[in-house]
């Protein structure tokens, strides 16, 4: 059974229509990347999906199959919108803490977390000082420490550099091995085609294509030496 | 993946650090804190020589004693600093606090925490609320240099006007707030907020010139309940308006800060809360409770004629044929309707005059007269003078009037004091401090935080 299965989703704002059907499904354990073009509607798509933007259609259905209403959705998942910058004024140590406790996080596996991330050295730093790639990890701490299994995130390596790249690559595919299920929206198609275990691509608010690279190719009618900017330009 | 569970006191403990530590590092906060001081400073000097001149300094003849109240003379106007504060400064504090934690994102993270966004919302209330009091440190300090200098102050009216404020500031951050969430953004938010000041202002204004359904409203504004408390006078029916109109824009608040609500629930709700707000306004009219604190009684009548009213059962009607801004309506009310209407248990007040000027009513038309009726007998009387007033309503009661007492009489408070350091306490002690304390805390921020390693925070707190 899919952890979460997303259902013909749809969002307009005004005359715009962001979002047209959204339709797939995130599995226990795995890494599902969201591909598409500017304005494809990924955003809108993380935001509908956490509950914190209202659709105008379509379901959200949780492991039971039973459909999650956006209320109650925060139980089940947690979203990190992209280039949010909270609490400037605080430290990186007091706002790991608060969120600990606002969350209800587990402590299990927090100091690989922090480890990986880079915390220690942010401790005593405020927020509003750090990098753009340093605010990332700590924001991707705050995230990754909320206990619920399914973790949405919005381009969750913009920011970072090469090494840390690959360090929170590897610590996605571990915490996916852990049974968590991470969506990521990603416009870098090496690091989607290095992290994720299957894709669904979005084109102007409809889902246009879902599976692994393979099967991506083969829907695109491209060769095995396709690589997945080749199978996004095919689709998308 | 299975989560211990978080106290919710522990949930709001932290919740109430993260209100404290933003509010001591924000800008608005210093900017206001900074401005307090010399506001205090200036009102409070200008205050005690003003009463020093009027109590015979420099050897010239005192004004009469009697009318020498410390109230007014000393207590009002220091904490009249506090009252351009509430209008000017304080609502931009509010507005910051719901303002940038929508625009940096904080809020998406905090809607899908555990803490639920109402008690958020009353968290960060009380902690700018509690900001608002220890704001105050100037003018208590103020007050403790006047008391120190022989001054008299007397405790129950001082607690009254600090009443007052208390009460304004909790008006003035819910509003701050609602703003904050119904706006896009802080700059509207605080044109938003600037206007419902400015638009109070008008409905002062026009209350005091048209009269009419606009004077009742306008007994509610910020402006005129503060009146009130600086008058000594503690009124029930203020304190629940403006409690309701302060709840229901903390809930209005909630209303459009909570994220995946359409349009036309967020409207219909916001109707129901308006309506549950006018609602409690016109509730709160019906309730006559009031207490003067005030030292000379000002609000009442002599305690034997208080006893003598209250010996009336049946409702007086008066009918006051006088324009809304004619003095001696202003007179009438002070001296004599606010006092009826704490003493007697049913009194009706129609204000008859049909112009707004009352220079076009002729005397055919009555103007200038103010009707009593008690039952089935009425008199008429053209003063506004509480003694004349008094004689009118017991000859239709058929009651003869107590005899005066002399014995209680306000004595009246006159001082010369000498105060040093005023100028140095408020103009640059204060500033001083106030500005070491915001740049240590930014310098140094984890002067707040509790010695321990984010590893451990808080596992003894869990349950």
């Amino acid at each position: 059974m899919a952890r979460l299965t997303v259902d013909r989703l749809r969002k307009r704002f005004g005359q715009i229509e962001a979002l047209r059907s959204a339709t797939f499904r995130v599995e226990p354990g795995e890494v599902l990347g969201l591909l598409g073009p500017n304005g494809a509607g990924k955003s809108t798509l993380l935001a509908c999906l956490a509950g914190l933007l209202l659709a105008d259609g379509g379901e959200v259905r949780g492991e039971d199959g039973q459909v999650v209403d956006p209320p109650n959705r925060r139980d089940a998942l947690v979203y990190l919108p992209d280039a949010i910058r909270p609490w400037p004024d605080q430290t990186t140590e007091w706002v790991l803490s608060f969120w600990r406790v606002m969350s209800g996080a587990n402590d299990d596996g927090w100091p690989s977390i922090a480890e990986v991330l880079g915390l220690d050295e942010l401790r005593g730093r405020r927020l509003g000082t750090l990098s753009k790639g340093e605010r990332k990890r700590v924001l991707l701490g705050l995230t990754l420490a909320s206990p619920p299994s399914v973790v949405l995130m919005d381009e969750p390596f913009d920011g970072l550099d090469l090494r840390q790249t690959r360090a929170t690559i590897a610590m996605f595919r571990e915490l996916a091995a852990g049974g968590r299920s991470l969506l990521l929206s990603i416009h870098s198609m090496p690091d989607a085609a290095r992290v994720c275990d299957r894709l669904v691509l979005l084109n102007d608010g409809s889902t246009v294509a879902e599976g692994t690279l393979t099967e991506l190719r083969s829907r695109a009618g491209l060769n095995d030496g396709a690589d997945l900017e080749d199978v996004f330009l095919a689709l998308a | 993946m299975p989560s211990p569970e978080v106290r919710p006191a522990t949930r709001l403990r932290w919740l109430a650090a993260k209100e404290w530590r933003e509010l001591v590092a924000s800008r608005a906060t210093l900017v206001v804190a900074l401005c307090v001081g010399p506001l205090v400073g200036h009102a409070f000097a200008t205050a005690v020589s003003l009463y020093g001149e009027a109590s015979g300094a420099g050897g010239g003849p005192a004004a009469l004693s009697q009318g020498l109240s410390p109230l007014d003379g000393i207590v009002v106007p220091t904490f009249g600093a506090y009252a351009i504060a509430a209008m000017l400064l304080f609502p931009f504090v509010g507005i910051r606090a719901v303002a940038a934690e929508k625009e940096s994102g904080a809020l998406s993270l905090l809607v899908q925490s555990r803490a639920d966004l109402g008690t958020m919302i009353a968290v960060k209330f009380v902690v700018l609320l509690a900001a608002w009091i220890v704001a105050w440190i100037p003018g208590l300090v103020a007050l403790a240099m006047w008391r120190a200098s022989g001054g008299h102050l007397y405790a129950p009216e001082v607690a009254t006007v600090l009443a007052g404020h208390a009460l304004r500031g909790t008006l003035v951050i819910a509003l701050a707030f609602a703003a904050a969430a119904v706006t896009d953004g802080a700059a509207s938010a605080a044109v938003l907020t600037l206007a419902v000041t400015l638009g109070t202002w008008a409905l002062d204004f026009i209350g005091q010139v048209r009269g009419g359904i606009a004077m009742s409203l306008a007994r509610f504004t910020p402006d005129s309940v503060i009146r009130v408390f600086e008058h000594g006078e503690l009124r029930l029916d203020l304190v629940l308006a403006t409690a309701a109109l302060t709840l229901v824009l903390l809930a209005l608040t909630v209303v459009w800060l909570r994220p995946a609500r359409s349009l036309p629930w967020r409207l219909g709700v916001s109707a129901l809360l308006a309506a549950s707000a006018a609602l409690g306004c016109v509730s709160a009219v019906y309730t006559r409770a009031s207490w003067d604190a005030s030292e000379d009684r000002r609000s009442s009548f002599a305690v034997a004629d208080e006893r003598m009213l209250g010996t009336i059962r049946e409702p007086l009607y008066v009918t006051a044929h006088l324009a809304p801004d004619d003095p001696r309506l202003a007179d009438l009310e002070r001296g004599v309707l606010r006092k009826l209407r704490r003493t007697l248990p049913s009194v009706h007040i129609d204000y008859a005059a049909r112009s707004a000027t009352g220079l076009f009513e002729g005397p055919a038309e009555h103007y200038g007269e103010v009707w009593y009726r008690l039952g089935p007998r009425e008199a008429m009387t053209r003063s506004t003078t509480v003694p004349i007033v008094l004689e009118t309503i017991y000859g239709l009661a058929g009651l003869t009037p107590p005899t005066p007492s002399q014995g209680n009489a306000y004595p009246g408070y006159p001082h010369v004091a000498r105060i040093r350091l005023v100028a140095f306490l408020f103009y640059g002690l204060w500033p001083a401090a106030v500005f070491l304390v915001w740049f240590t805390y930014r310098r140094h921020p984890k002067l707040l935080e509790k010695r321990k390693r984010p590893e451990t925070t808080d596992l003894a707190d869990r349950s």
